[in-house]
Parts: C-alpha cells; structure tokens; sequence
C-alpha cells in the first residue's frame, strides 16, 4: 500500500534536501505545528503522553464525518525539533483513514536520510511519535 | 560560603553587557539541534554537542586538528574568552565547557541558567547567524586529567576511590536503562558501578531559574555522600553529558582538583563483556 499523498510528497522533498535545508525546514514544521482548538480543551487531560520521547508529548485525534483522523500534539515551544517532527507526521497524514495510518510501514522515513540532521535517539523518538498515532488508530476502529 | 572559582561563572547581566566585546565570544550548545536556530542570544555562535563535537565515525569526541578548525571558525582565538549556554539547565553548555578544557582552553565560563533565564527575563533572542573572522587556534593536547576511561575506572574500583552515578534514581537502581520516557536502547544491563554512590545531577541546579544552588547547599550535598575536596572522583551518566554538569560544579563551584568525567558511562560500561555491576 502507497503511503498517503501528503507524507509520501513530503519524503520525497527530504530526500532531495542538504543537511542544512532538512534543519530549515523541520524548524517551520516546529513553528507552524497547530495550537491545540479550544474546543478540544477540555479533552485535554485526555492527551495520550509518548513515553517514547524524553520531550514530554502529548497527542489526540479527532475523527472527521468523512473518517479521516485529525491529530494535535502539545509539545513545549522549547522543544523545536520534536515540534518539527511531530508536525511533519501529522502534516503527512491528518486526513487519512485510520487503515491508511496503521498501513504506514516503520522504515518509511529512510529515504528522507533523517539521520543527516538529527541523532538515531531523536528518530526513534520520532517512531515512537508514529506509533502511538498508530495505537489511536487502533482504538478509534475499536470504537473505543 | 562562596564558590572556589566564581570566575567560571557568569551571569546574564554580564552576558548582556558584553555582547558587543570582541575578547568574548557566546556559545549555545543544546540539547535540541534546533534551538538556536529558533532564536539566540544576539551574537552568539552554536556548537552542537552531536553533529559539531563528536568525532564522525568512532565512539569518540573530535580529533585535535577538527577542534582547531570548528575553534576558528567561531571567530575563538587562543585567549578568547567564552561563554556557553543552553538548554536544559546547562547540561549540554556544560559538555562543550568540558571538551574545550579538554584541549585546553582556559578561559571558559558558564551563563548561570542558561536560555531559561535568559528567556525568564525577556532579554533577547534572534535569528540572524553571526560570522567572524576566521582565527588562528592552537589546541593543546588532550588533557587526561579531565577525561576517563573504562580503564581509569577499573583502577578506580580497586581502589575504592568514589564515584558518583549522577543519573535519574531509577537509572541507578537498573529499573531503567536509560533516562525516564527516553527509549530503553542504552545498555544490554542495568544497575550501577559497584561502589558509585548515587546524586542526581538535578540536585545542583535550582529548578525554577536552572540556576546552580549555592556553594553551601552545593557543599553539603556532595559532602552528605562522603565526596570529600580531597576525593579523587569519576563522575558518569548515561553517555557524560549530564555528568559533565556534576563535573563543572566539583571542579569549579565547589575546588575539588581532582575530578574526571567517565564520558563512556552507562552505555559503556553497561554493555561492557565481564565489567562488574550492581544493582
């Protein structure tokens, strides 16, 4: 299964980038990650934490009447790289149906040479990001 | 009580007054990558402790010559004066103090609570990239003194000389492997060093300003755990950057003269054939 159209777009532009383009660019996903709706607020305290992340994360979906999943983060503006990264995935993929998130395979972001700017502890964060937007996916096709 | 050698400290206020002063040169070293290029102090120049100071294939820092050129390069003369900062309560400011000392540069201090109280106090943060002009650097060699191995640990253990585990408590007692919410990679076994007595390094900071505690509080939490001015002292962590910061507060706040940071650490000794652990 192809990944959905917005992530796969936004590999293949990583793919091309030089290491200092790559830090540029993950510095705009940080500053335009969207603020949390107020009207989610109060579902705040429902945000699941990504143990994953020394960063402290915090992550909800929100289904759309056409299926689609819509996921917002909390992340500290003093964390500007797991901003961008969190961003960046949910850039790729608000919008897609639950199956097409949990169908995004675990390697997806090699191609996107992510360990030019970053270190394997920050990617393993940023996995552990992509899949715990995966066990959300989980949960809304349970219904739950 | 006051610190043995409040030289290496400075404060904002200070930072501030001298951001125009060409014998002072500004370094942010963060933890996150990004930081600095989100907003820094007006003219100051970033080390990354990754990407800047390690060496790019070994388990090992850079060699003498890359020190040189990434030293000249920041616009850092052999009598420059510099100031890290950073992130998290100055733990990564801390590391780059550590390996400037390590080639030998002396005139190196710390801004006393780093980015968070730079940004406490509204000073300001830009985005615009300094450049100097390239300078002639002669790094010294590598001073051991400062840095051990995993044999100086060895000889260490024989000898019952103290070590100090600054990791988080449940580090040390190898519920975990790695720092609390980091992903459980570090090292194949938990526990500890035989012998290390455990003081985390967040005890030496204030948490609300990331401000270093006083000398008398900084005193009696060394002395509590029997690490005496006359000890000779590794301290470590997980991969020696938070033992770094322990390192600058027992050589400098606190005098000790001897002290070394074990920068293999946990990840090291922990994934280390026959090294004795406890738990």
């Amino acid at each position: 299964m192809a990944l959905p159209p917005k992530l796969q777009e936004i590999v293949a532009d990583f793919s091309g980038m030089s290491r200092e383009e790559k830090l540029e660019t993950l510095l705009a996903y940080a500053e335009t990650l969207p603020d949390i709706p107020d009207r989610l607020r109060q579902r705040f305290d429902r945000m699941e934490d990504v143990p994953e992340c020394m960063t402290p994360v915090r992550v909800l979906a929100e289904r759309q009447p056409d299926g689609g999943l819509i996921y917002y983060f909390d992340i500290p503006p003093h964390s500007p790289t797991v901003r961008g990264l969190a961003s960046l995935l949910s850039g790729g993929l608000n919008g897609s149906l639950p199956e097409e998130i949990l169908a995004v395979p675990a390697d997806f972001y090699l191609p996107m040479k992510l360990e030019e700017a970053i270190t394997q502890q920050r990617i393993t964060g940023f996995m552990g990001v992509l899949a715990h937007m995966k066990h959300i996916a989980v949960q809304t096709l349970q219904g739950s | 009580m006051s610190y043995a050698h409040p030289e290496y400290l400075v404060e904002t206020e200070w930072v501030a007054d001298h951001l125009n002063d060409a014998s002072v040169r500004v370094v942010e070293s963060d933890e996150d990558p990004l930081l600095y290029r989100a907003g820094h102090i007006p003219g100051a120049v970033q080390v990354d402790w990754f990407s800047t100071l390690q060496h790019p294939l070994r388990r090992d820092f850079l060699s003498k010559e890359a020190f040189e050129a990434v030293a000249s390069s920041l616009g850092i003369s052999n009598d420059t004066t510099v100031v890290f900062y950073g992130d998290k309560s100055n733990w990564f400011a801390c590391y780059a103090l550590w390996l400037f000392q390590y080639y030998g540069h002396q005139k190196v201090r710390i801004m006393n609570g780093g980015r968070l109280k730079w940004e406490q106090e509204k000073r300001p943060f830009v985005k615009e990239v300094p450049t100097y002009a390239r300078t002639q650097y002669t790094a010294k060699d590598p001073d051991k003194k400062v840095r051990a191995f995993r044999d100086d640990v060895f000889t260490h253990l024989k000898a019952h000389r103290p070590l100090i585990d600054v990791r988080s408590p449940k580090e040390y007692s190898g519920e975990l492997i790695s720092m609390p919410n980091y992903p459980q990679e570090g090292a194949t076994r938990g526990g500890h060093i035989p012998g290390a007595v455990s003081i985390p390094w967040a005890q030496a900071v204030n948490e609300a300003d990331s401000t270093f505690k006083s000398a008398g509080e900084l005193q009696a939490l060394f002395d509590g755990k029997g690490v005496r001015p006359e000890s000779d002292v590794i301290a470590y962590c997980r991969i020696g950057e938070r033992s770094s910061l322990t390192w600058f507060v027992l050589k400098y706040l606190l005098g000790y003269p001897n002290v070394r940071n074990y920068d293999g650490s946990w990840t090291e000794w922990g994934n280390l054939v026959d090294a004795p652990i406890e738990k």
